[in-house]
């Protein structure tokens, strides 16, 4: 779009300036011109716009994500985001399933009660009494379901898009969409390129945004951690901890980490037999993966290995404390770039409880752990061997590691992304209230 | 701002409102084709993404083998002349297909076998693929191994460089009567 494009924005916000009522009838006549040359929704953009420059309300932004009833990563995210916003904007909260403010609170502990929230169901998915809404299952040559979403985009000035769903085509003047990756390449219902800004959880996602998307690099805002200590350390104990999903597909590679703790085990059993291997996750019932490992570590009794799947949070965190290592080998044997970790949440918390992250050598656990700095990053398990081996024989080593670890982790805390969020949208803001567009923004 | 044009402001964002409501196709809102087509690049394709790929397009290419058009039937919109033109259509169709038929059938016979052998190589690469992680498995085993082994022997040969040096300096030491 040339700013040719907007002389008719320029036009408009002239009369709006002479500020007399007999300008009435040109601001009038203005509009229908937009209106007919450019659409319907172009000449009520511009006039969304104008009540902004003339400071005739606060500015509105309209969050969407298609799994805000769920607990995720993802979801945290964007009402950490909206949490940061909620003074400066006039903020729905858009879902497709009944979703309360109160979930929010006891999910996230955000307070969002300035925010509406607006459900906004979806024919194609009721129909199939569908609660995880995957733009993946939508078969060759079906209307696209998601279009009541990109018409809802229309009503904002601001329009976010949470759920990486490239299939919802944004309406509004901005848009921003927030990607933690790429997951389908480009085909039919594709509108990323539509949006004014893609934001990436990590750079690792930023380049497959870059490669699969073909799109610029597109800016990047760590997600938040804080899972912070608080007050009062605990003596660590002799733990090695994983946190991690249990995916029926087993991309997070708890089966290979056990193997590994039962070879050490087997082979140099002094040593492993003063640690333990505790293996923390959320799963659903009837989960075939879960069942295998559970048999797996039944099969090889005495071996200090724990399983402990959707604790409470309480419980977590007092693991986190007490644990002195932490394994995470989401990557190992991948067969395509999304089954590496995109950013290693987990692996951050684990970092603010002083815990010696061993992390597989991809993707975004690439950015928060730095080799022989602040942990380990390996490409096998007989690697996670060997470092866990050299750390079980140093006690300075795992000293000087976790504490560089948890200086480390200061870098994702909520604070820093609040602040990123805060300074992004000021910027858009700016350009926004100003009269003299250039576009697209960045 | 004068109330006045606040009012206006307010009373055409309620008339755009409606009509954006009463418009259900999104092109018509903004004016603009929403979609384009987006060629696949199989070079760029990830192994999970080609797998998908090929079970996706091997079925249709195995059930179009024949080189012969599609039939369409032949029917005219002219009342008088229309009967001897498609007759006269149908003929030299039925004879340029019968002629055609004779190399044609060496062309099928070689698309067939294509397929098949397509077939072939791709049971063969799927089971390599299952023996190569077969293979891996026992590999990244052994390298476990071999690396606890290694930090024992490591740590064998350090305690024996401690014993070797407490009984040296042990047989150094003068003797205390």
């Amino acid at each position: 779009m040339s700013p040719n494009d907007h002389e008719g924005l320029r036009r408009l916000l002239k009369y709006l300036k002479l500020n007399a009522p007999a300008a009435i009838p040109e601001i009038s006549r203005e509009l229908n011109d937009i209106s007919t040359a450019q659409g319907i929704q172009e000449a009520y953009n511009y006039l969304l716009r104008s009540e902004v420059i003339f400071d005739l309300r606060k500015p509105s932004l309209g969050v969407y994500d298609q799994a805000f009833h769920f607990i995720g990563g993802a979801q945290k995210y964007g009402l950490t985001l909206i949490s940061a916003l909620q003074e400066q904007f006039d903020i729905t909260i858009i879902a497709n399933h009944e979703v309360s403010h109160k979930d929010f609170l006891s999910w996230y502990s955000l307070d969002l009660s300035k925010c509406r929230i607006k459900t906004i169901k979806l024919p194609y998915f009721e129909e199939r009494r569908a609660l995880h809404l995957d733009p993946a299952l939508i078969p060759k040559g079906t209307k696209n379901p998601f279009h009541l979403i990109s018409q809802e985009s229309g009503n904002y000035d601001i329009f976010v898009n949470n759920s990486m769903n490239e299939m919802v085509y944004p309406l509004s003047n901005i848009s921003v969409l927030i990607c933690h990756f790429p997951e389908r390449r480009p085909k039919t219902y594709f509108y990323a390129d539509r949006y004014s800004y893609v934001i990436s959880n990590s750079r690792y996602t930023a380049e497959w945004i870059e490669k699969i998307w073909k799109l610029s690099p597109p800016g990047h805002i760590y997600p938040p951690v804080d899972m912070e200590p608080g007050e009062g350390e605990l003596p660590k104990k002799k733990n090695i901890l994983s946190v991690a999903r249990f995916e029926v597909e087993g991309t997070k590679r708890q089966r290979e980490m056990i193997e590994a703790f039962l070879t050490l085990n087997q082979v140099w059993p002094e040593i492993a037999r003063s640690w333990k291997f505790i293996l923390v996750g959320g799963s659903n019932p009837d989960n075939p993966y879960l069942a295998r490992l559970e048999k797996l570590i039944r099969n090889n009794p005495g071996q200090n290995i724990d399983l402990k799947v959707n604790i409470p949070v309480e419980e977590l965190k007092r693991l986190y404390r007490e644990s002195t290592l932490f394994w995470h080998l989401c990557g190992l044997k991948h067969e395509d770039p999304s089954e590496i970790e995109h950013f290693g949440m987990t692996t951050v918390e684990a970092m603010q409880n002083k815990m010696v992250p061993l992390v597989f050598d991809g993707g975004g656990l690439k950015e928060i752990v730095d080799h022989g700095v602040n942990g380990f990053r390996v490409k096998s398990t007989a690697e996670l061997l060997e470092y866990s081996m050299r750390l079980f024989r140093d006690k300075n080593l795992v000293q000087s590691l976790s504490e560089s670890a948890q200086k480390k982790a200061q870098v994702f805390t909520r604070a820093r992304f609040e602040e990123r969020v805060k300074s992004l949208f000021a910027d858009i803001l700016k350009t926004y209230r100003s009269v003299e567009e250039t576009y697209p923004f960045y | 701002m004068e109330e006045a044009i606040v009012k206006e402001i307010q009373r055409l964002k309620e008339e755009l409102e409606k009509k954006k409501r009463e418009v259900r196709d999104l092109t018509e809102l903004i004016h603009k084709e929403l979609d384009r087509p987006f060629p696949a690049n199989v070079e760029e394709l990830s192994e999970r993404e080609l797998e998908t790929y090929v079970a996706e397009h091997f079925p249709s290419l195995k059930t179009s083998p024949d080189t012969k058009p599609d039939k369409k039937p032949i029917t005219s919109h002219r009342k008088i002349f229309g009967k001897p033109i498609v007759f006269l259509k149908q003929f030299l169709l039925k004879s340029v297909v019968d002629y055609n038929d004779l190399f044609l059938a060496k062309q099928v016979q070689f698309n067939r076998q294509s397929i098949d052998l397509y077939q072939a190589l791709l049971l063969q690469a799927r089971n390599n693929k299952k023996r190569m992680k077969q293979v891996q498995e026992k590999i990244s085993s052994f390298e476990e191994n071999l690396a606890v082994l290694g930090a024992k022997l490591e740590d064998l040969r350090s305690r024996f460089e401690q014993i070797k040096n407490r009984t040296a300096n042990h047989k150094n030491e003068p003797e205390r009567s």
